[in-house]
């Protein structure tokens, strides 16, 4: 469960939510949309603590987020961005590297589980070999995507997960997610296929207001 | 070996005569260096003979204590020189990276001093004064490039930090990848450097002392020495410097601070 409760935050000397209540239930969905600038990627970030609201806020599983529990309330979370930066080396490796976290040592890296995903994001086995600064933009976007669900979270922070992919990738992207029915979504994102879901959408404007 | 021949001033003028290529290439060109130059070459002439003024009482003294607190003068002015080249804040990086220095270099200076060479006194000016000079002199370049590299790196690649946060990393192991790649950007030009060295060129240690009489089997000796030393005392306080400022760097929730940024 996701909460705000009147969060004033500004950015970078301008005012990007006044007051912005929404809530979204365990297993629920929320697509949040505007222009760019409007401070979409940012609200992503304060849910995953990352900047604290002004004023008001931030409730993670009934736990206001805040300095003492940040770190274990992010792991509550996944999350991707666009244009992802991943570093360097082998797939593979990168993989291996997250699943050797403190945090992550309860989860146990399975390599055919990898595969399996690979393939359903149409990427393939021979990845794993490839080295990440040779991916296209969105492969590695896929990849990223791969790593969240190999962690198995929560809830999904998805920042224009999809927006450099050719058409038949979003619907397959979107597909996947909205599939995972017990898991929370907060997508943010211009295209039409997350539009066409019909999931609650909260439109955030330009001087702070949102509807 | 006979010592070098003293340079009279007059054939030290030769030298400067030298600039009269680069000065007219600056100038014909326009490459916009003739000010630079001279300012440059004005300050190289000034520092070195007050240097040498100095060297000149700190040898005749030859006091430890001396010695030592001029050892920690030189460290203040590489930290201080590591600073205007970088573009971050003097508020947030002047006493750690000071401290990576201290630990760096003194350590090394101690063990070149106590184990490779042996004197009698290791605090005396000449093992402690020049050699502690080209540690510290050594180790600035590599400073700056892996501080500059890691904060920069950071900054740039904040994506890829807040991504790694997100999958659990904590924040040392969010921070692992830059380290490393900070240090490798630090260390490889010297490793390089390593490898050509007798080759393409010959090191100053040698060469000074070389002309200062000495044997050259001595002196290659030394040369290995102090280039190993030197190796490790940049490595330590490269890595000591991203240590202690990483520290202070970020916020309580792991975001790299805005304000440790020179505008």
């Amino acid at each position: 469960m996701i909460r705000l409760d009147n969060v004033t935050l500004s950015f970078a000397d301008r005012q990007l939510f006044n007051g912005l209540s929404l809530e979204v239930p365990a297993g629920g969905r929320l697509l949040i949309s505007g222009e760019s600038g409007s401070g979409k990627t940012t609200l992503l970030r304060m849910l995953l603590g990352f900047l604290p609201p002004d004023k008001g806020q931030v409730i993670v599983d009934g736990e206001r987020l805040q300095v003492d529990n940040v770190w274990r309330l992010r792991r509550k979370m996944a999350y991707v961005s666009q244009e992802m930066q991943i570093g360097n080396g082998r797939v593979e490796s990168f993989f291996k590297e997250v699943f050797r976290f403190k945090n992550n040592r309860g989860i146990a890296y399975q390599r055919d589980q990898v595969i399996a995903l690979l393939d359903d994001f149409q990427l393939g086995s021979s990845t794993m070999e490839k080295d990440l600064e040779d991916l296209s933009g969105g492969e590695l976007q896929r990849v990223a995507i791969i790593m969240t669900l190999l962690l198995d979270r929560q809830i999904y922070l998805l920042d224009e997960v999809t927006s450099a992919l050719d058409r038949p990738l979003k619907e397959m992207i979107v597909n996947y997610f909205t599939n995972l029915e017990d898991k929370t979504l907060i997508i943010s994102s211009h295209d039409r296929v997350w539009h066409d879901q019909g999931f609650p959408t909260i439109h955030i404007g330009k001087n702070g207001s949102s509807t | 070996m006979e010592a070098a021949p003293d340079i009279t001033i007059l054939r030290l003028l030769a030298a400067f005569g030298l600039l009269i290529v680069p000065l007219t290439l600056s100038f014909f060109l326009r490459l916009g260096f003739v000010r630079q130059l001279f300012i440059s070459a004005g300050r190289m002439t000034g520092q070195l003979f007050l240097m040498g003024i100095l060297l000149v009482y700190l040898f005749r003294w030859d006091n430890p204590w001396l010695n030592v607190a001029w050892v920690v003068v030189m460290m203040f002015f590489a930290c201080f020189s590591a600073m205007v080249n970088s573009k971050l804040s003097f508020r947030h990086f002047f006493l750690p990276v000071f401290l990576a220095y201290f630990v760096g270099t003194g350590l090394i200076l101690l063990f070149f001093n106590k184990v490779i060479v042996n004197y009698e006194n290791i605090f005396t000016a000449r093992l402690v004064v020049v050699v502690g000079g080209m540690l510290l002199g050594n180790s600035l370049n590599s400073t700056i490039i892996g501080i500059s590299h890691y904060y920069e790196a950071i900054r740039k690649e904040n994506k890829r930090y807040l991504y790694l946060l997100s999958l659990g990393a904590d924040q040392q192991e969010a921070l692992l990848p830059f380290f490393r790649e900070a240090l490798r950007a630090a260390m490889r030009p010297f490793i390089a450097n390593m490898a050509t060295m007798g080759i393409v060129s010959l090191p100053g240690m040698m060469t000074g002392q070389m002309l200062g009489g000495a044997d050259p089997e001595t002196a290659i000796k030394y040369q290995i020495a102090i280039v190993l030393a030197i190796f490790t005392a940049l490595t330590i306080s490269v890595a000591l410097s991203i240590y202690f400022t990483s520290r202070q760097a970020f916020d309580e929730y792991g975001i790299l601070k805005g304000s440790l940024f020179r505008r």
